[in-house]
């Protein structure tokens, strides 16, 4: 109890107060640019953070780290492109309400849901830190494996309508992720003897070009045809309190999906909101509407990302392992001011593990404060002429494509992907699949064959670890639940058939 | 005269003016570094510590620029095409610098590079889990002797320093490893703790913020490390290995010498200044400060040796 006032007291200073806001104010707007995320905010203010003190410091980045995380949303539902990669699966629902002219209710059904998510996963981390980080040291390159083939079944959960396409479009997508490095024998693969081409295709040009460019596309090849005018809510709304009793089920199970997820370093935010998706898509109680403007998706997308804020800090305060750049960056704040991360912090310095938890909790509600009033800005830009607005979004597409690593390459690479998108969504491909594909690719790669190096090349010894068991299990089971459900609907009807005696 | 004198005085004025605008005409403008990894990694942050006094020192603007991808490489290729006038140089790594060229065709090679000086050198070491039954490097290398290949080695990237240095110590005691690559520090530390890698070299500070979970049994040093006198070095234990993990600054072949003059010197001022020692200080980093002649000869006998075991090793491309 002394840790946790001492903690307080850490929080609720001015310094820290200030740094709160501005970093959440920062990261709904880094998260809302398209191609400019969590890291690149990060990065603007790390030189600044090594002159603040510790608490103000991680208050800072902690602030942009959850903002953007949810701001990639606003940006998915108002311009059906993902802020953030980790955004992508919110756009399959958000942008479809947008386009009825509920922007305003979409966004608030993400930021309610997004808040839910931070908290839980802030109730978590409070509960569980240590036992949940030593847990997920029962994950092995082979679990890792079993979870990216479990989370490769959301392809098949996202392509609506054309499952053919679907599949297709996730396999350009894992294939896409292959050029570049081997990470396991060092050469490279289809680089066409270019030097550029090594360093691979980057994930936030290709989202940047395949969902921002090719809007641009579509809209300027519709642009003679007269489209129907859709009256625009703008600002913000509040789905009622009634609309989500229903939900309440499905956010619980997102957001305890989105915690797990996120104790695993690696894995990621993208991967906790396909996977939260794709349960929705098979249990949510309007699954059958999932992906044409239904709030469950959006509902289970938002909360699974957020909840992986606060538990992607499980491994990197107990193990001293970030689980992504983000967390690596935050670190390195704690040991800059002399803070050995490991078992040892929540013996030592519970005070500092109480004052982060404080500080997400105070983020997140700051966040649901900046969602609710950045709304009003950010849906007019749907009232925005559109040759402007797109203007803007190209504009805005090649800065952010260029600013993650700096490579010219990445300028093309977003451009090939803008008319790649363009070419798919013409042709009827989902474009969900394909991110799907490369998010998971490296992981699902690297931890298959380092799986099979640990093993000395045995694929049985992968069967014979429970948790990758179960993984397996479940994903077989998923592969064949729609027939199990087409089944069992067949004999109901046949039982409706048989005739009254 | 009285003209004269005055014509005089004003020349003479002229040119006690203009004597140190001509010493400062580096840097007329900001001086970019390129780092080639991303933002936040442990190059980037010396980096950034470091370009704060440096800049100070160089009476200018210095800009971190971060070039990533292909294992530094793309940075490293940047730095070597950038216009030779001193305004872009790099903070290249020992990866990108000597172990990287050997691996694959690259468009540059140390011949490429001005060198302006070693900025970091940090003195690698060769962990296991705090719970390991090894005790010693003679513990471990027996094991791995008497069980060929039963010992997992981890490795951040294939032809990385820690893969080199795990090979060099495999032909030196004629012990065999399995070599599991990891892509960067942080999954192969994970897979340290989730048991599936039984060692792995880091970096000093790595083993200081983790003091509680790996210990050293070797340190890769000729000497014992002033930092870090109570940990035995691998040379004391019989295999004499010398693997630090160190990074400067190059500029692109050919830029003009006081150019070359004034960054060797705002690089040492910056090193010495209170706030990078601070820094390094707290990562129980050495201030290892090379002059450009001396870093040169030092890069170009690191490629050789790497060369040679990376060759013997059979990854020689």
């Amino acid at each position: 109890m002394d840790a946790f006032s001492l903690g307080l007291d850490h929080v609720l200073t001015l310094s820290a107060l200030v740094a709160i806001v501005i970093g959440t104010i920062m990261g709904v707007a880094v998260g809302v640019l398209p191609g400019l995320g969590s890291v690149i905010g990060i990065t603007m203010v790390l030189p600044f953070t090594f002159s603040m003190e510790q608490v103000p410091a991680l208050a800072l980045m902690l602030g942009i780290y959850c903002g953007s995380v949810y701001g990639g949303s606003i940006s998915a539902i108002v311009i059906n492109t993902p802020g953030t990669p980790q955004a992508a699966a919110t756009a399959l629902d958000g942008y479809p309400m947008a386009q009825r002219g509920e922007a305003d209710l979409a966004i608030g059904w993400a930021t309610v849901a997004s808040v839910t998510g931070g908290l839980f996963s802030v109730g978590v981390l409070i509960i569980a830190a240590p036992q949940l980080a030593a847990f997920s040291l029962n994950f092995t390159s082979i679990e890792y494996f079993a979870l990216g083939v479990f989370a490769l079944i959301c392809i098949a959960n996202v392509s609506r309508g054309a499952m053919s396409k679907g599949l297709l479009a996730g396999a350009i997508g894992l294939f896409l992720a292959t050029i570049g490095v081997d990470h396991v024998t060092g050469d490279m693969r289809f680089t066409f003897g270019s030097f550029e081409m090594t360093a691979g295709i980057s994930l936030i040009p290709a989202i940047v070009g395949l969902f921002a460019l090719s809007e641009v596309f579509i809209r300027a090849s519709e642009s003679t045809r007269v489209k129907a005018v859709i009256a625009h809510n703008v600002g913000f709304r509040l789905p009622p309190f009634s609309d989500w009793v229903p939900r309440l089920w499905l956010l619980l199970k997102s957001c305890v999906l989105g915690s797990f997820i996120g104790t695993l370093p690696g894995t990621g935010a993208a991967t906790a909101s396909f996977i939260a998706y794709s349960e929705a898509k098979r249990s949510a109680p309007n699954r059958d509407k999932l992906g044409t403007g239904e709030p469950d998706g959006i509902v289970a997308a938002e909360s699974a990302n957020n909840a992986v804020t606060g538990s992607a800090m499980v491994p990197t305060l107990a193990l001293g392992i970030p689980g992504d750049p983000v967390t690596a960056v935050m670190l390195g704040t704690f040991i800059v001011h002399g803070l050995a991360p490991g078992p040892r912090l929540f013996t030592e310095h519970l005070d500092l593990v109480y004052a982060v938890f404080l500080i997400l909790v105070v983020v997140n509600l700051v966040m649901f404060v900046v969602g609710a009033l950045g709304a009003q800005i950010f849906t007019r830009a749907l009232k925005v002429p559109e040759p402007l607005l797109m203007t803007m979004v190209v504009v805005i597409a090649i800065v952010g494509a260029y600013g993650v690593r700096g490579n010219p390459l990445d300028l093309v690479t977003a451009f090939l992907a803008g008319l790649g998108g363009f070419a798919l969504r013409k042709a009827g491909f989902p474009l969900a699949p394909l991110v799907i594909g490369m998010v998971l690719s490296e992981m699902i790669e690297n931890s298959l064959r380092q799986g099979l190096l640990l093993t000395r090349g045995s694929f049985l010894a992968f069967f014979e670890r429970p948790i990758a068991l179960t993984l397996f299990i479940l994903t077989a089971f998923l592969l064949v639940w729609p027939a199990i459900r087409w089944l069992r609907g067949r004999k109901r009807e046949a039982r409706n058939d048989i005739p009254d005696v | 005269m009285n003209i004269i004198k005055t014509v005089l005085a004003g020349l003479v004025g002229t040119m006690a003016i203009g004597a140190p605008a001509l010493a400062q005409d580096f840097p007329a403008k900001p001086v970019t570094i390129i780092v080639p990894f991303s933002a936040g990694g442990g190059t980037d942050i010396t980096t950034r510590t470091l370009a704060g006094p440096m800049a100070k020192a160089l009476g200018g603007e210095i800009v971190v620029k971060n070039t990533a991808g292909a294992g530094g490489t793309i940075g490293a290729a940047e730095t070597a095409r950038a216009r030779a006038d001193g305004y872009t140089v790099g903070m290249m790594p020992v990866g990108p610098m000597t172990t990287q060229p050997h691996l694959r065709e690259l468009p540059y090679d140390p011949d490429s590079f001005d060198y302006v000086c070693q900025a970091y050198s940090a003195p690698s070491s060769l962990v296991v889990r705090q719970d390991s039954p090894f005790q010693s490097l003679d513990d471990m290398l027996t094991y791995a002797k008497e069980n060929p290949g039963e010992l997992n080695y981890g490795v951040q990237a294939v032809g990385s320093i820690p893969h080199v240095a795990g090979l060099g110590l495999a032909s030196a005691s004629g012990a065999e490893f399995t070599f599991i690559p990891y892509k960067g520090s942080a999954p192969t530390f994970k897979a340290m703790l989730d048991g599936s890698i039984d060692m792995f070299v880091a970096h000093i500070s790595f083993l200081t913020q983790n003091s509680d979970q790996v210990r050293s049994i070797a340190m890769l040093t000729s000497d014992r490390v002033s930092t870090a006198e109570d940990l035995p070095t691998a040379a004391e234990q019989g295999v004499p290995m010398n693997f630090p993990i160190w990074g400067g600054i190059v500029a692109p072949k050919g830029i003009p010498a006081e150019a070359k003059a004034a960054l060797e010197a705002a690089c040492e001022a910056g090193m010495n200044s209170d706030a990078f020692k601070a820094r390094m200080a707290e990562l129980r980093m050495p201030i290892a400060f090379m002059g450009g002649d001396d870093f040169e000869a030092f890069v170009k006998s690191e490629f050789d040796k790497n060369d040679k075991l990376l060759t013997e090793a059979g990854l020689k491309k």
